[in-house]
């Protein structure tokens, strides 16, 4: 399904602006999780939770949806395809995981939330509050990765790319 | 004297690549030491342990 060169240059620089945007959403999440974690400040921290989950609710989560999408739409528009090469596949994987498990995790994000809107934190939240940082760590790095197979694009078609590829030259 | 990375023939597919191999297995570390998380009850997702104050009533 080859798409004309302008779309497919424009859908190309969606799928990059939204996935740089989640990933300096998530870098974002990652500071407010550390200073809601190790700040003794009352005040500041329940304005943390607060902050935090709205910018999942509103950020996060649609940046991550739309990467998936415009992805996609990408990958079918052009020769590279959606499984015909491993950098190809495994980008899906990763962005289809985290944003799988982002949307599991806005629970205990909301919990947090509605808990700062009605008191201050206590050391029974210590578990889920040490938990956004150590996901929020893990996404950015899951991120990184997806960035990195972006750019450097390494080698390796799989079966299915390998066989359309024969399709295509017998034709 | 033949390698045993030749290239393959154009009769049978690509060979799959050590790096996606590297990524596999690292994916079944992660994969393998969540469920163990999971199942001696250290896991950090959800709404697991300790009841809130909210839960308990205090509030």
């Amino acid at each position: 399904m080859a798409m004309p060169h302008s779309v497919r240059k424009f859908a190309l620089a969606a799928h990059v602006t939204v996935s740089v945007g989640w990933f300096g959403a998530v870098a974002v999440f990652l500071a407010l999780a550390l200073t809601g974690l190790i700040s003794s400040d009352a005040q500041l921290v329940r304005a943390v939770y607060l902050g935090m989950e709205l910018t999942a609710r509103l950020v996060i989560v649609p940046l991550s949806v739309a990467s998936l999408l415009s992805g996609l739409v990408s990958s079918l528009g052009t020769s590279w395809g959606v499984f015909r090469y491993y950098w190809v596949l495994i980008k899906l994987v990763i962005n289809a995981l985290s944003t799988l498990i982002l949307l599991v995790h806005m629970q205990p994000i909301t919990h947090l939330a509605h808990i700062a809107a009605k008191m201050q934190i206590s050391n029974a939240e210590g578990r889920m509050q040490f938990q956004m940082v150590v996901t929020s760590s893990a996404a950015l790095v899951a991120l990184l990765v997806a960035i990195g197979l972006s750019v450097y694009k390494p080698q390796g078609m799989t079966t299915y790319g390998w066989r359309k590829q024969r399709q295509l030259v017998q034709r | 004297m033949a390698q045993a990375h030749d290239r393959p023939s154009r009769n049978t597919p690509p060979r799959l690549p050590g790096w996606v191999k590297v990524f596999g297995m690292l994916f079944l570390i992660l994969v393998v030491a969540f469920v163990i998380l999971h199942l001696t009850g250290n896991s950090l997702g959800g709404l697991h342990g300790a009841r809130t104050p909210i839960e308990l009533g205090v509030y």
